[in-house]
Protein backbone atom coordinates (compact mmCIF):
# COMPACT_ATOMS: atom_id res chain seq x y z
CA UNK A 1 0.00 0.00 0.00
CA UNK A 2 1.48 3.31 -1.07
CA UNK A 3 0.60 6.97 -0.99
CA UNK A 4 -0.79 9.19 -3.72
CA UNK A 5 1.13 12.31 -4.77
CA UNK A 6 -0.71 15.09 -6.56
CA UNK A 7 1.67 17.54 -8.21
CA UNK A 8 0.19 21.03 -8.39
CA UNK A 9 1.82 23.19 -11.04
CA UNK A 10 0.48 26.56 -9.99
CA UNK A 11 -2.37 28.62 -8.58
CA UNK A 12 -4.90 27.21 -11.06
CA UNK A 13 -4.25 23.69 -9.78
CA UNK A 14 -4.54 24.79 -6.13
CA UNK A 15 -7.81 26.48 -7.03
CA UNK A 16 -9.06 23.27 -8.64
CA UNK A 17 -8.16 21.30 -5.52
CA UNK A 18 -10.01 23.85 -3.38
CA UNK A 19 -13.05 23.32 -5.58
CA UNK A 20 -13.44 19.91 -3.85
CA UNK A 21 -14.65 21.82 -0.78
CA UNK A 22 -16.66 24.39 -2.74
CA UNK A 23 -18.45 21.65 -4.71
CA UNK A 24 -19.05 19.51 -1.61
CA UNK A 25 -21.04 22.28 0.08
CA UNK A 26 -22.74 23.56 -3.08
CA UNK A 27 -26.00 21.68 -2.58
CA UNK A 28 -28.79 23.44 -0.70
CA UNK A 29 -29.38 20.33 1.46
CA UNK A 30 -26.70 18.60 3.49
CA UNK A 31 -25.54 15.12 2.41
CA UNK A 32 -26.78 13.38 5.57
CA UNK A 33 -30.20 14.94 5.01
CA UNK A 34 -30.26 13.73 1.40
CA UNK A 35 -29.16 10.20 2.40
CA UNK A 36 -32.01 10.11 4.94
CA UNK A 37 -34.49 10.29 2.03
CA UNK A 38 -33.89 6.54 1.59
CA UNK A 39 -35.65 5.84 4.92
CA UNK A 40 -39.29 5.25 3.95
CA UNK A 41 -40.93 4.53 7.30
CA UNK A 42 -42.35 7.88 8.52
CA UNK A 43 -41.84 7.25 12.23
CA UNK A 44 -38.33 5.94 11.75
CA UNK A 45 -37.48 8.81 9.39
CA UNK A 46 -38.44 11.34 12.08
CA UNK A 47 -36.14 9.67 14.60
CA UNK A 48 -33.42 9.38 11.96
CA UNK A 49 -33.60 13.09 11.19
CA UNK A 50 -33.47 13.97 14.86
CA UNK A 51 -30.69 11.65 16.03
CA UNK A 52 -28.65 10.30 13.12
CA UNK A 53 -28.55 13.09 10.55
CA UNK A 54 -26.80 15.64 12.82
CA UNK A 55 -24.14 13.09 13.79
CA UNK A 56 -23.49 12.11 10.17
CA UNK A 57 -23.38 15.75 9.10
CA UNK A 58 -20.77 16.42 11.77
CA UNK A 59 -18.61 13.59 10.39
CA UNK A 60 -18.94 14.87 6.83
CA UNK A 61 -18.01 18.40 7.91
CA UNK A 62 -14.93 17.04 9.71
CA UNK A 63 -13.78 15.31 6.51
CA UNK A 64 -14.07 18.55 4.58
CA UNK A 65 -12.32 20.57 7.30
CA UNK A 66 -9.40 18.14 7.25
CA UNK A 67 -9.01 18.18 3.47
CA UNK A 68 -9.37 21.97 3.33
CA UNK A 69 -6.64 22.37 5.92
CA UNK A 70 -4.34 19.88 4.15
CA UNK A 71 -4.72 21.65 0.80
CA UNK A 72 -4.18 25.07 2.37
CA UNK A 73 -1.06 23.93 4.23
CA UNK A 74 0.42 22.39 1.08
CA UNK A 75 -0.43 25.49 -0.95
CA UNK A 76 1.21 27.79 1.60
CA UNK A 77 4.36 25.68 1.59
CA UNK A 78 4.69 26.28 -2.15
CA UNK A 79 3.35 29.86 -2.06
CA UNK A 80 0.73 28.73 -4.52
CA UNK A 81 3.36 27.46 -6.96
CA UNK A 82 4.72 24.07 -7.95
CA UNK A 83 4.58 21.44 -5.26
CA UNK A 84 3.24 18.11 -4.09
CA UNK A 85 0.18 17.19 -2.10
CA UNK A 86 0.33 13.78 -0.45
CA UNK A 87 -2.54 11.46 0.36
CA UNK A 88 -1.20 8.85 2.78
CA UNK A 89 -3.07 5.67 3.79
CA UNK A 90 -4.15 6.86 7.26
CA UNK A 91 -5.75 9.95 5.69
CA UNK A 92 -7.14 8.28 2.56
CA UNK A 93 -10.64 7.59 3.91
CA UNK A 94 -11.13 11.27 4.74
CA UNK A 95 -9.86 12.29 1.29
CA UNK A 96 -12.05 9.73 -0.41
CA UNK A 97 -15.03 10.91 1.62
CA UNK A 98 -14.48 14.58 0.77
CA UNK A 99 -14.17 13.77 -2.94
CA UNK A 100 -17.32 11.68 -2.70
CA UNK A 101 -19.18 14.53 -1.02
CA UNK A 102 -18.17 16.79 -3.90
CA UNK A 103 -19.36 14.27 -6.50
CA UNK A 104 -22.60 13.57 -4.62
CA UNK A 105 -23.37 17.29 -4.44
CA UNK A 106 -22.61 17.78 -8.15
CA UNK A 107 -24.82 14.81 -8.99
CA UNK A 108 -27.64 16.23 -6.85
CA UNK A 109 -27.35 19.60 -8.62
CA UNK A 110 -26.79 18.51 -12.23
CA UNK A 111 -28.17 14.94 -12.44
CA UNK A 112 -25.41 13.60 -14.72
CA UNK A 113 -26.30 9.94 -14.16
CA UNK A 114 -23.81 7.26 -15.26
CA UNK A 115 -20.83 9.04 -16.83
CA UNK A 116 -20.84 6.89 -20.00
CA UNK A 117 -24.30 8.26 -20.80
CA UNK A 118 -23.24 11.92 -20.72
CA UNK A 119 -22.89 13.72 -24.05
CA UNK A 120 -20.18 16.18 -23.04
CA UNK A 121 -20.43 18.35 -26.17
CA UNK A 122 -24.12 19.05 -25.55
CA UNK A 123 -23.67 20.22 -21.98
CA UNK A 124 -23.99 23.95 -21.21
CA UNK A 125 -20.72 25.57 -20.11
CA UNK A 126 -21.36 25.57 -16.34
CA UNK A 127 -22.53 21.97 -16.38
CA UNK A 128 -19.56 20.98 -18.54
CA UNK A 129 -17.13 22.40 -15.97
CA UNK A 130 -18.96 20.61 -13.17
CA UNK A 131 -18.84 17.34 -15.10
CA UNK A 132 -15.09 17.67 -15.74
CA UNK A 133 -14.44 18.32 -12.05
CA UNK A 134 -16.60 15.33 -11.13
CA UNK A 135 -14.57 13.16 -13.50
CA UNK A 136 -11.31 14.51 -12.03
CA UNK A 137 -12.50 13.72 -8.48
CA UNK A 138 -13.55 10.26 -9.66
CA UNK A 139 -10.09 9.63 -11.16
CA UNK A 140 -8.49 10.58 -7.83
CA UNK A 141 -10.85 8.24 -6.00
CA UNK A 142 -10.04 5.37 -8.37
CA UNK A 143 -6.31 5.89 -7.87
CA UNK A 144 -6.80 5.99 -4.10
CA UNK A 145 -8.86 2.81 -4.12
CA UNK A 146 -6.29 0.97 -6.18
CA UNK A 147 -3.07 2.21 -4.62
CA UNK A 148 -3.75 3.69 -1.17
CA UNK A 149 -6.83 2.13 0.43
CA UNK A 150 -6.34 -1.58 -0.28
CA UNK B 1 -56.72 -4.13 33.28
CA UNK B 2 -53.76 -6.30 34.08
CA UNK B 3 -54.69 -8.66 31.23
CA UNK B 4 -54.83 -5.77 28.81
CA UNK B 5 -51.34 -4.64 29.85
CA UNK B 6 -50.00 -8.12 29.32
CA UNK B 7 -51.47 -8.30 25.83
CA UNK B 8 -49.93 -4.96 24.89
CA UNK B 9 -46.51 -6.07 26.08
CA UNK B 10 -46.79 -9.29 24.10
CA UNK B 11 -47.49 -7.36 20.89
CA UNK B 12 -44.47 -5.12 21.49
CA UNK B 13 -42.26 -8.12 22.09
CA UNK B 14 -43.43 -9.75 18.86
CA UNK B 15 -42.77 -6.48 17.02
CA UNK B 16 -39.20 -6.37 18.32
CA UNK B 17 -38.58 -9.93 17.16
CA UNK B 18 -39.44 -9.21 13.51
CA UNK B 19 -36.21 -9.29 11.52
CA UNK B 20 -35.21 -6.15 9.64
CA UNK B 21 -33.38 -5.93 6.34
CA UNK B 22 -30.59 -3.50 5.63
CA UNK B 23 -30.82 -2.35 2.01
CA UNK B 24 -28.18 -0.71 -0.16
CA UNK B 25 -29.58 1.19 -3.15
CA UNK B 26 -27.82 1.90 -6.43
CA UNK B 27 -26.55 5.39 -7.14
CA UNK B 28 -24.50 6.84 -10.00
CA UNK B 29 -21.67 8.14 -7.78
CA UNK B 30 -20.27 5.40 -5.56
CA UNK B 31 -17.60 3.29 -7.26
CA UNK B 32 -18.16 -0.46 -7.37
CA UNK B 33 -14.82 -1.21 -5.74
CA UNK B 34 -15.64 1.19 -2.92
CA UNK B 35 -19.06 -0.39 -2.27
CA UNK B 36 -17.40 -3.82 -2.09
CA UNK B 37 -14.76 -2.49 0.30
CA UNK B 38 -17.36 -0.90 2.59
CA UNK B 39 -19.45 -4.10 2.75
CA UNK B 40 -16.32 -6.06 3.70
CA UNK B 41 -15.39 -3.52 6.35
CA UNK B 42 -18.80 -3.13 8.00
CA UNK B 43 -20.11 -6.71 7.84
CA UNK B 44 -16.84 -8.64 7.74
CA UNK B 45 -17.84 -10.32 4.46
CA UNK B 46 -15.15 -11.87 2.28
CA UNK B 47 -14.49 -10.23 -1.07
CA UNK B 48 -16.50 -12.79 -3.04
CA UNK B 49 -19.68 -12.27 -1.00
CA UNK B 50 -19.27 -8.49 -0.89
CA UNK B 51 -18.71 -8.35 -4.67
CA UNK B 52 -21.84 -10.46 -5.27
CA UNK B 53 -23.95 -8.10 -3.16
CA UNK B 54 -22.40 -5.07 -4.86
CA UNK B 55 -23.29 -6.50 -8.29
CA UNK B 56 -26.87 -7.04 -7.10
CA UNK B 57 -27.01 -3.37 -6.14
CA UNK B 58 -25.58 -2.38 -9.52
CA UNK B 59 -27.77 -4.65 -11.65
CA UNK B 60 -31.03 -4.80 -9.69
CA UNK B 61 -30.97 -1.34 -8.12
CA UNK B 62 -30.90 -2.63 -4.55
CA UNK B 63 -29.70 -5.50 -2.42
CA UNK B 64 -30.50 -6.83 1.04
CA UNK B 65 -27.02 -6.83 2.54
CA UNK B 66 -27.90 -7.88 6.09
CA UNK B 67 -30.92 -9.15 8.05
CA UNK B 68 -31.37 -9.25 11.81
CA UNK B 69 -32.42 -7.41 14.92
CA UNK B 70 -33.75 -3.89 14.43
CA UNK B 71 -31.24 -2.11 16.65
CA UNK B 72 -28.29 -3.62 14.80
CA UNK B 73 -29.96 -3.00 11.46
CA UNK B 74 -30.23 0.69 12.35
CA UNK B 75 -26.59 0.76 13.42
CA UNK B 76 -25.45 -0.85 10.16
CA UNK B 77 -27.58 1.54 8.12
CA UNK B 78 -25.98 4.47 9.91
CA UNK B 79 -22.52 2.99 9.25
CA UNK B 80 -23.34 2.61 5.54
CA UNK B 81 -24.64 6.18 5.32
CA UNK B 82 -21.52 7.40 7.13
CA UNK B 83 -19.64 5.90 4.17
CA UNK B 84 -22.05 7.81 1.90
CA UNK B 85 -23.89 4.79 0.57
CA UNK B 86 -27.62 5.15 -0.02
CA UNK B 87 -28.92 2.74 2.61
CA UNK B 88 -32.24 2.08 4.33
CA UNK B 89 -33.95 -0.50 6.53
CA UNK B 90 -37.25 -2.29 6.18
CA UNK B 91 -39.11 -5.09 7.94
CA UNK B 92 -38.23 -8.45 6.48
CA UNK B 93 -41.17 -10.00 4.59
Amino acid sequence: MGALRIDAEGEADWHLLNMIITDAVSCDRGLADRLADAIDDRELADDWNEWVVPELEEGFEAELAFVKMTIETARQETSGGVGPLWVVPREAQRWYGALNQARMALEARYHFGPSDGVDFEKLPLEKRGAFMRSQFYCALQSAMLEHVMR
Amino acid sequence: MADSDTLTLTRQSTELDVPWNVIVHDDPVNLMGYVTMVLMKIFGYDEKRASKLMMEVHQLGRSVVWTGQRERAEMHTQQLQAHQLKASIEKSA
